[in-house]
């Protein structure tokens, strides 16, 4: 099984915390669907194509900068290429883009789950945030969304920014829940060095909140989602039982995915495991033939230390079992110890030779993550 | 090359250093007397050639003294041969000065045109003056914008009472006046005695060690004459060995067939031990052995003193014998072996200064690639007690050790004699800081042009933490400080012990004055809260007196550390940040449960002023 990751590198304008890999020029695009479709043909008889195809997802920059017509010409060719048996792809769009039309054509080109852009609904969040979207299209096209027939849709809220209160942060997700949303991700704000957001911070006109005040948060989501049978089950990611991202998840399991666009990165364990990430720049992509960066071969060692960093961030957590199956990577009596003492402390359950971090334990998951590698 | 070319006879010689200021110039100026006299081609020419230590070359000071010899041609066609020493002007390395100038007859006094006449410039005079060598007043840079050739000239003037005309005008950058200052050193500086027939007496003035050749002594041949491969026997420790090698120092060493009186060269005699051949001691021959050793020099003290570990445990060899190499090329580097409680098994170590002592530290992580933690830098106490009614004096070099105060009669703490020149508007700043610094006040000295030197008694451990950075942030860089031991004095000091979470940590003890206790502590425990990282739980950190905690601050649990996302797949960026923490983790310290970055250990050099 395989994943396909889609990068559409277009935005309306940059929002001020974002360091994905996107640009504002919109001319590109017709080129850049060509180029991507080439980069798809590509693969044609190679051994990549050999794995079912589980999962697509664009992702972005903004995906619904493309027409209807695009994704449906970029399915088309992934289908010709690939042995696609995708249960699940993904749309991500911004409020700004979405129209009844839109949605129904999407639906029609195949696509199963659409993402959206919502970060907040709180018009001095937005600004802040320098969103292209206001207030009332994103409450507008949740209303489509979830009139729509897609399986699934989630919503994106960002919280944890500067000024930002837990009463705002509530009437967020208040709103948000009015729509019934089958999954939401809720990302706390980071400070990128390279961003607006950044240089504003280094230059100390903008500070971000304390920890605690965003610690309250992180626990505030889950709280407020819990009765709505909204669970957390990754740091960042909620859902109704079973209605997991299934793209996503698998990248925190080292299910084998290639990346396509300027910037994406791919993962694939054959003989070697291995990743790479394209080129991050959308000339280059469009006019060279070879567009994938270095190769990084991963150690067992590292590949351990990778999926007990993401394996430690879900609510399933990690089995001891298959770090020493898959790695052959065995946890020493120091790191029981430790997790016998997160135990004690309730940061986490440890069952058998299963254990996940809680609540309170996910809130702090990198210190334990990083506590847990160096004693190995 | 003719090899083993002796010295005619009738050749003259000039054997000469040259001292200065810190940075007035003296290794640029030594440049241009190298390239003048063709002791080396331009194209092997750079800047300081003869700073030849990596570090000497970065930090762009002199640490040890240089001997090079020159061949110069004069306008006459007379050929004279010139054994130069270049020295270091950092007060660290003053010892350094001191050795070069017992191996000379003149020195060459370099003032910067623009910096005037600084503290160095005086006490390396002095030294100059008590060796009763001839000096030749030297006013470099004056080819820069802001050279002061009157006003600094008349300083020289003032310092060392000759005349306006006896004053050299040289630009060691563009090389002007330095034909001139070649043909001064001949005119101006006594030739050496040149009694070849004598019983052989050479002073040792350097050292350097050789993995295959062992110890390399260089000699200033004072009488007699040494053959190559003669038996030699070192006088102070009376070992006997062969001079199997020796040779004149060029920028290569060059060998010959014989040293006599006058000149200076190098002997090899694969001299294993150092303690065998110090530097210092006289050489003589076996044969018409010399009755008298030529005085020796007084042996470089150390004056501050610091821990020094390894991160890791299992590098405790690597650095004994990482110390040990060094030490073969700086004595003046000392250590013994010592443990703490919260650093496991290390050495404490003395050094010169704070510069030596950095530089020990540098080399130690550069040339040995030992990731060490060091602790505050503090001098020597004295402290007596009595011990079932006997008095005793015991010598305490590490704060942990000092004994409780209910068992002391009295600390006595080593007081320095410093000399500050600054201009005269700064009096009012660094008088103020003395002051802080438990200052005793002596005098006041007014130079030419508004400058004016200022005396003072200080302890001596006032002055290694950050007195002088404030001293010179205080004076635009405008002061410079000299200092000299001056002697043990009683002191109301007392032990300032840092306790985290409870546990008192031997590595942050430091020994204060009592009414400076206070505040330090609280100083202390705010600085170290901000360099101890959060951890899982809440760390008390607390200063102490006794069992009297004088101080407080918590380190808050840590409330949220977890990374909001996994960019689009980008698995590897969140690894690598996660390999670079674990590096940065396992250089941390573990002390009980708390982990303890390398610069908390030195927190007390870094707290601000307005804390
Ligand atoms: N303009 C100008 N700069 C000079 C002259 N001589 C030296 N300098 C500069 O002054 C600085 C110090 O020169 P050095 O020759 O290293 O001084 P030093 O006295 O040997 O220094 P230490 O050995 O560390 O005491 C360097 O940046 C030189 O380039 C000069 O005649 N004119
Ligand atoms: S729309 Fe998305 S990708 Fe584009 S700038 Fe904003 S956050 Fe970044
Ligand atoms: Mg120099």
């Amino acid at each position: 099984m395989s994943g396909i990751y889609l990068h559409i590198p277009f935005c309306k304008q940059a929002c001020s915390y974002c360091d994905f890999y996107f640009v504002t020029r919109q001319e590109l695009r017709e080129q850049y669907v060509e180029r991507l479709l080439q980069e798809i043909r590509n693969y044609r008889d190679t051994d990549y194509t050999e794995e079912p195809v589980q999962t697509i997802y664009f992702g972005g920059g903004t995906p619904s900068r493309l027409g209807v017509k695009q994704i449906d010409a970029i399915l088309a060719e992934l289908q010709r290429v690939f042995n696609v048996q995708a249960s699940e792809i993904t749309l991500e769009m911004n409020p700004d883009d979405v129209t009844a039309d839109y949605l129904s054509g999407l639906k029609q080109a195949g696509l199963t789950r659409a993402s959206m852009g919502v970060q907040s609904f709180q018009p001095e969040l937005l600004e802040f945030m320098h969103r292209a979207h206001n207030r009332d299209e994103a409450l507008q096209c949740l209303e489509l969304l979830s009139a729509s027939k897609f399986q699934s849709f989630t919503a994106d809220l960002i919280y944890g920014n500067p000024n930002q209160t837990a009463e705002q942060l509530a009437r967020d997700i208040d709103l948000l829940l009015q729509f019934d949303p089958p999954h939401i991700s809720a990302y706390s704000l980071t400070v990128e060095p390279r961003t607006r957001l950044g240089k504003q911070v280094e230059l100390g006109r903008i500070n971000p909140p304390e920890d605690d005040i965003v610690a309250d948060q992180f626990a505030l989501l889950n709280e407020q989602l819990k009765p709505h049978g909204i669970h957390r089950y990754e740091v960042s990611n909620y859902s109704k039982p079973g209605m997991e991202a299934v793209h996503n998840s698998s990248y925190w399991s080292h299910e084998n995915y290639l990346g396509l666009g300027p910037g994406a990165h791919s993962f694939w364990w054959d003989e070697k495991p291995r990743r790479w990430q394209n080129v991050a720049d959308i000339n280059h992509y469009c006019s060279s033939e070879d567009v994938a960066g270095e190769t990084e071969q991963l150690s067992m060692q590292e590949l351990a230390e990778e999926r007990i960093m993401m394996g430690l961030r879900t609510k399933k957590g990690i089995t001891e079992t298959e770090l020493k199956s898959r790695y052959g990577y065995s946890l020493n009596e120091k790191q029981w110890g430790y997790l016998q003492k997160k135990q004690d402390e309730g940061r986490l359950t440890l069952k058998g030779s299963d254990f996940a971090l809680t609540e309170t334990g996910l809130v702090i998951a990198d210190a334990i993550i990083l506590d847990l590698i160096t004693l190995h | 090359m003719h090899a083993g070319n002796p010295a005619n006879p009738m050749t003259e010689i000039r054997n000469f250093c040259i001292i200065a200021h810190i940075d007035h110039g003296k290794s640029t100026l030594a440049d241009r007397l190298l390239e003048r006299t063709g002791a080396i081609t331009e194209r092997d020419m750079q800047a300081q050639i003869l700073d030849d230590m990596d570090l000497e070359r970065e930090r762009g000071i002199t640490i040890k003294s240089h001997a090079i010899k020159m061949d110069y041609e004069r306008p006459s066609g007379e050929k004279v041969i010139f054994n130069l020493i270049d020295t270091p002007g950092h007060v660290d390395f003053a010892y350094e000065v001191s050795r070069a100038l017992k191996a000379c007859e003149g020195a060459l006094l370099v003032v910067d045109a623009a910096q005037g006449v600084e503290a160095q410039t005086i006490s390396t005079l002095y030294q100059a003056i008590d060796q009763d060598l001839e000096i030749v007043p030297v006013l470099n840079k004056i080819d820069l914008p802001g050279a002061d050739v009157e006003g600094v000239g008349q300083q020289i003037v003032d310092l060392i009472g000759c005349d306006h005309e006896d004053i050299l005008h040289v630009s060691g950058k563009t090389g002007e006046g330095v034909d001139e200052l070649l043909e001064a050193v001949v005119k101006r500086i006594p030739a050496p005695g040149r009694e070849n027939d004598k019983p052989l007496r050479a002073l040792i003035f350097d050292s350097i060690f050789n993995t295959y050749r062992g110890s390399i002594v260089y000699v200033r041949v004072m009488q007699g004459t040494l053959h190559k491969g003669e038996g030699i026997r070192f006088m102070a420790t009376n070992k006997e060995y062969d001079a199997e090698e020796i040779g004149y120092l060029k920028l290569k060493q060059e060998k010959t067939d014989k040293l006599e009186a006058g000149e200076v060269g190098y002997v090899i005699g694969s001299v294993k031990s150092l303690e065998d051949a110090r530097v210092g001691d006289t050489l003589t021959t076996i044969k018409n052995a010399a009755q008298e050793p030529i005085p020796g020099y007084k042996e470089p003290q150390p004056m501050v003193f610091s821990g020094i570990y390894p991160t890791q445990s299992d590098d405790f060899e690597n650095l004994r014998s990482a110390l040990e190499k060094l030490q073969l090329n700086d004595a003046s580097l000392t250590y013994q072996p010592e443990t703490s409680k919260a650093l496991g098994f290390g050495f404490r170590a003395g050094f010169l200064g704070l510069l030596h002592m950095e530089i020990v530290q540098e080399r130690l992580d550069r040339e040995f690639d030992i990731d060490i933690i060091t602790t505050v830098p503090n001098v020597e106490y004295e402290v007596h007690k009595t011990e079932r009614g006997e008095q005793k004096k015991v010598i305490v070099d590490n704060p942990s050790a000092m004994p409780d105060p209910s068992k002391v009669d009295a600390v006595y703490e080593p007081y320095i004699k410093a000399s500050i020149i600054t201009p005269s508007d700064y009096i009012g700043p660094v008088m103020k800081l003395c002051q802080e610094r438990r200052g005793i006040y002596v005098n006041q000295l007014h130079m030419q042009s508004q400058r004016v030197e200022i005396t003072y008694e200080l302890p001596m451990a006032e002055v290694v933490f950050d007195f002088y950075d404030r001293l010179k942030s205080g004076t635009r860089g405008y002061a410079s400080l000299d200092y000299e031991f001056l002697e043990y004095r009683k002191g109301d000091l007392v032990r300032l012990d840092i306790l985290l979470n409870g546990e008192p940590v031997d590595a942050l003890s430091s020994i204060v004055h009592r009414d400076n206790a206070y505040e330090l502590g609280r100083k202390l425990c705010k600085k170290l809260k901000e360099l101890i990282p959060q951890h899982q739980f809440q760390i008390p950190v607390q200063a102490s007196i006794g069992s009297n905690v004088i101080a407080r601050e918590t380190v808050r649990a840590l409330r949220k550390d977890v990374t909001a996302k996994c960019y689009g797949g980008d698995i590897s960026r969140k690894r690598k940040l996660l390999e670079k923490q674990k590096e940065g983790k396992k250089r941390m310290k573990q002390v009980g449960t708390v982990e303890v970055p390398q610069e908390a250990f030195l927190a007390v050099l870094s707290m601000d002023d307005d804390q």
